[in-house]
C-alpha cells in the first residue's frame, strides 16, 4: 500500500527542524527583532511550516493505513563478542518513525503548537523577555515533535527529558515571582521522580532484551519500535515475566510523572504559574499527553502484563475522580482547568489500561483541542480583566462574545454533550472500560469512579462558565473594562472551537478512523470508531444524563450571577476544606520535605562541612602555617643564600659518605 | 713533586677552601667577598694540579690538570671582572658596597 504522500515519510525529520532553527535564530538574534515582536513571527512561521508538513505526513499515513516507515542512522554501534552482558553488542540509533500513532500525535502537536504560537503574539505582547519566551517555546515544539517521531526507546527518552526541561523553563518564565520559580522547581522535581522510574524501566529492558526480542537482540538493534518493517510486539518473548511486570510498572511511573497521575499529580495545578499559552500548549495538549503516548507506545510495541494493566486502570480511574473533586471548589480559573486536565488524562490512562490503547489516544486527540480551547479562552479572559479569581469576574459574555462562545463550546465538549468532540471520545473510554470490566471484575470500581467523574466534570466546568460569563456585571467593580481580544487571539479560539466540535466525529471518516483501527503487525486495537449497540446507547444516555445533570446543578448554584455559599454549619464543610487543601497532599509533601528530607540533608551537610571539608581545610591550614614560617629564610641577603648553599652541600656530603654506606638497602653496609 | 705526600697538598687545599668559605660567610664588603671567593676557587684549582701530577699518565705528565687550571684561572678573571662591574653599579645605585644592604631582589 503506497499513497502519493509516502515520499514525505523519509523526510519526517524536517518537521522538528523548523522549530529547531527558530529556536537557534530567535535565541541568538531575538533581541534585534523588535519589529518581528521579538522573534514571535519567526517562531510562528516555523510552527506553520511544521504544521503543514506534519499534517501532510499524517494525511499520507491515512491514505496508506498501517504502514511503518522507519528512517534511521546508527549513531554508534558497539559490536558484541558473543559473551558478557551484551553478547550481540549494543547500538544507539537516531531516526524517525511514521506510523499511525505518530501521525495522530503529529496532528495534535503541530496544529495546537501553531495556534498557540499565533495566540502568543498578542497575549504575550506586554511581557518582557519575549525572545527567551519564543526561543524556549520553539525548542519545546521541536523536542515534542522529536519525541512524537522517535523510532526507538532511547531517543524517546532523550526528547522526553528535553520537553521536561522546556516545561521547567516556561513554568518559571516569570521567574521574578517566587510562586512561579517554586512551581517550576516543583514541576521539575516531581516529574524527575517519574523520569528516574522510567529510566529504571529502560534499564530492565536493557538487561532483559540484550539477547531477547528481534534478532540479534533488541539492544543490539537499538531499541527500535519497528524492526525491519515489523512492529516489535510481534517478536516479543519476555524471558522473565516478573521483571517484565516490574519494568511495566516503572514505565507507568514515568508516564504518571509526565502526565500528572496520582500520586505524582501535585505539580500540574501549580504549573499554572506559567503564561496561559504555555499551560495550553504544554500542560494541556502536548507534553502532559506524552505520558499517555508513552503508555500507548509501550502497550502497542512492547506490551504490559495483566498486573500492570490493573495498576494502570486503578491509577487512571482514581486520578480522574481525585482531580475532578478538587476542581469543583477551586476559585482560580486556570487551576480548575488544570485539575480538569489531570482528570481527563486519567481517562486516557484508564482506557489504555483497559486494553483499548487507541481509545485512549482518541480521547487524547479530542482533549488536546477542547482543552487548548478552554485555556486560550481563559487566557483571553485573564488578558482582559487581569485577574484569575472567578469570584471577581461575571457578566463577561456581553463584552467578550467570541471568547464566551468558545469557552462554552469547550465546556460542552469537556462535559461530553453530543455531538461535540468530547462526547464521542469520553463515551468511548467509558464503554471500553465497561467492556473490559465484563472479563475483569476488578475494573468495576474504577468504571463507577469514571462515571461519577462525568457528573463532576460537567459541574466544575460550568461553574467556571457561569461565574465568568453569566450575570449582569463583574462582581468586583474595579476590574478593567473587558473587550474581545485582537485577531491573533480570536483566530486560534475560533479554529479550536471548530476542532472541538468536529474532532470527535472525524473518526467516522474512514481514512482518519483508519489511523486508530490500523494494526498490521500487532493485534488490532478495537474501540475506534465507537460502535453503537443497544448497550452502548444505554450507557451513552447514562453518561450524557450525568453530564446534563452536572450542568443543571452548576446552573442552579451559580447561574445568572448567583453565588452559592455553603452554610458554615453544613456537614459538607469539612469536605470542602479537604478539597480546598488538596487533600493535604501538598501539606504532607511539604512536611515530608522539611522534616525528613531536610534532616537527612542536614546530616550530609554536616559530613560535607566538617568531615570532608574539615580534612581538606586542616591540610590547607597546616601548609599555610608552615609556609609562613619558612618564608622568613628568604631574606634577600646574598650571604644568607651562600650559607644555605654551604649547609646544603655539607648535608649532602654527610648523607653521601656517612649515611648511605651505613644502610645496606642503599647499597652500603 | 712526587716526593711530597698527597695529604699535604690536600690539607693546603682544604685550608684554602675553609678560609674562602669563612670569608664568604663573614665579609660584608663586596670586594672582600670577591677576594674570599677567589681564595675558595684557588683551592679547587690547586686540587686539579695536584691530582693531575699524581695520577697523570706518563706521556703528558699531568698536563691535563694544569691545562684545566689555566682555564679556571681565566674563568676566575672573568668572574672578577663581572663582580667588579656589579660592585661599581651597586656603589652608584646605593652609595655603598655592603652586600647586606643589597636586598632589592627580595619582593
Amino acid at each position: 500500500m503506497s499513497g502519493p504522500l509516502n515520499a514525505l515519510f523519509a523526510w519526517a525529520f524536517l518537521v522538528p527542524l523548523g522549530p529547531t532553527l527558530a529556536f537557534v535564530v530567535v535565541g541568538l538574534f531575538g533581541r534585534r527583532m523588535q519589529r518581528l515582536e521579538w522573534g514571535g513571527w519567526v517562531a510562528v512561521g516555523a510552527a506553520f511550516v511544521a504544521m503543514v508538513l506534519g499534517v501532510l505526513i499524517a494525511i499520507g499515513e491515512m491514505l496508506s493505513p498501517g504502514t511503518y516507515t522507519d528512517r534511521n542512522i546508527a549513531w554508534f554501534t558497539l559490536p558484541g563478542n558473543g559473551t558478557g552482558t551484551f553478547p550481540h553488542g549494543f547500538s544507539l540509533v537516531m531516526g524517525t518513525l511514521v506510523d499511525p500513532l505518530s501521525a495522530i500525535m503529529l496532528i495534535v502537536v503541530t496544529v495546537v503548537g501553531f495556534l498557540v504560537m499565533l495566540y502568543s503574539i498578542s497575549y504575550m505582547r506586554r511581557d518582557a523577555g519575549l525572545p527567551r519566551y519564543y526561543a524556549e517555546l520553539s525548542l519545546f515544539l521541536a523536542s515534542m515533535l522529536g519525541l512524537v517521531l522517535a523510532d526507538n526507546l532511547l531517543q524517546f527518552f532523550l526528547f522526553w527529558e528535553l520537553v521536561g526541561v522546556c516545561s521547567y523553563f516556561l513554568i518559571g518564565f516569570y521567574y521574578q515571582r517566587p510562586a512561579a520559580a517554586s512551581a517550576a522547581k516543583e514541576a521539575f522535581l516531581v516529574t524527575r521522580v517519574g523520569d528516574v522510574l522510567f529510566l529504571g524501566g529502560i534499564f530492565i529492558y536493557f538487561q532483559q532484551f540484550a539477547t531477547a526480542g528481534p534478532a540479534p537482540g533488541w539492544a543490539a538493534s537499538g531499541f527500535l519500535f519497528v524492526h525491519h518493517g515489523i512492529p516489535f510486539l510481534a517478536l516479543l518473548h519476555p524471558s522473565n515475566p516478573t521483571l517484565f511486570t516490574v519494568a511495566g510498572l516503572l514505565i507507568l511511573g514515568g508516564a504518571a510523572g509526565k502526565s500528572a497521575q496520582f500520586p505524582l499529580d501535585v505539580w500540574l495545578p501549580d504549573a499554572m504559574e506559567g503564561p496561559t499559552t504555555v499551560s495550553a500548549l504544554i500542560h494541556a495538549a502536548t507534553m502532559v499527553a506524552a505520558g499517555v503516548y508513552l503508555l500507548a507506545i509501550t502497550s502497542v510495541f512492547i506490551g504490559f502484563s495483566s498486573t500492570d494493566l490493573l495498576v494502570i486502570v486503578a491509577i487512571g480511574g482514581f486520578t480522574a475522580f481525585w482531580a475532578a473533586s478538587m476542581a469543583m471548589v477551586n476559585r482560580d480559573i486556570k487551576r480548575v482547568i488544570a485539575y480538569s486536565t489531570v482528570s481527563q488524562l486519567g481517562y486516557m490512562v484508564l482506557a489504555i489500561g483497559a486494553g483499548f490503547t487507541m481509545v485512549g489516544l482518541y480521547h487524547l486527540f479530542t482533549h488536546a483541542f477542547f482543552k487548548a480551547l478552554l485555556f486560550l479562552a481563559a487566557g483571553a479572559v485573564i488578558h482582559a480583566v487581569e485577574t484569575q479569581d472567578l469570584f471577581k469576574m461575571g457578566g463577561l459574555r456581553k463584552t467578550m462574545k467570541i471568547t464566551s462562545i468558545g469557552f462554552l463550546i469547550g465546556g460542552l465538549s469537556l462535559a461530553g454533550i453530543p455531538p461535540l468532540a468530547g462526547f464521542f471520545s469520553k463515551d468511548d473510554v467509558l464503554s471500553s472500560v465497561y467492556t473490559a470490566a465484563q472479563t475483569h471484575p476488578l475494573y468495576w470500581p474504577f468504571y463507577v469512579l469514571a462515571l461519577l467523574t462525568v457528573f463532576m466534570t460537567a459541574y466544575y466546568i460550568f461553574r467556571v462558565w457561569f461565574l465568568t460569563f453569566s450575570g449582569e456585571h463583574p462582581r468586583d467593580p474595579t476590574l478593567p473594562h473587558a473587550h474581545d481580544a485582537p485577531w491573533t487571539m480570536t483566530v486560534p479560539i475560533v479554529v479550536l472551537s471548530a476542532l472541538a466540535v468536529l474532532a470527535g466525529a472525524l473518526v467516522f471518516v474512514p481514512q482518519f478512523g483508519g489511523l486508530f483501527a490500523a494494526g498490521v503487525g500487532f493485534p488490532a486495537t478495537p474501540g475506534v470508531p465507537p460502535t453503537y449497540t443497544t448497550t452502548d446507547i444505554l450507557l451513552s444516555s447514562l453518561s450524557v444524563g450525568l453530564g446534563v445533570g452536572g450542568i443543571l446543578t452548576a446552573y442552579v448554584l451559580w447561574g445568572n450571577g448567583r453565588v452559592f455559599a455553603l452554610p458554615e454549619s453544613s456537614g459538607a464543610q469539612p469536605i470542602r476544606r479537604l478539597l480546598l487543601e488538596r487533600y493535604y497532599v501538598k501539606v504532607g509533601v511539604d512536611w515530608f520535605g522539611r522534616r525528613v528530607v531536610y534532616t537527612v540533608a542536614r546530616f550530609f551537610d554536616f559530613v560535607d562541612e566538617y568531615v570532608i571539608d574539615g580534612t581538606i581545610h586542616g591540610f590547607e591550614r597546616l601548609f599555610s602555617d608552615l609556609s609562613i614560617r619558612l618564608r622568613r629564610i628568604q631574606s634577600g641577603i646574598v650571604l644568607d643564600y651562600a650559607a644555605y648553599v654551604i649547609v646544603g652541600l655539607a648535608v649532602f656530603l654527610v648523607f653521601l659518605y656517612l649515611i648511605v654506606p651505613a644502610i645496606p638497602a642503599l647499597g652500603g653496609g | 713533586m712526587t716526593d711530597l705526600p698527597l695529604a699535604g697538598f690536600l690539607a693546603l687545599s682544604a685550608v684554602l677552601l675553609g678560609v674562602g668559605l669563612f670569608g664568604i660567610l663573614t665579609r660584608r664588603n663586596f670586594i672582600l667577598l670577591l677576594i674570599a671567593i677567589e681564595v675558595a676557587m684557588n683551592s679547587a684549582i690547586l686540587n686539579f694540579v695536584v691530582f693531575g701530577s699524581y695520577w697523570g699518565t706518563v706521556p703528558t705528565h699531568g698536563l691535563e690538570g694544569q691545562s684545566v687550571a689555566v682555564v679556571l684561572v681565566g674563568l676566575a678573571a672573568t668572574e672578577v671582572a663581572v663582580g667588579l662591574a656589579i660592585v661599581l653599579a651597586l656603589n652608584r645605585l646605593r652609595g655603598s658596597i655592603n652586600v647586606a644592604e643589597a636586598t632589592v631582589l627580595k619582593l
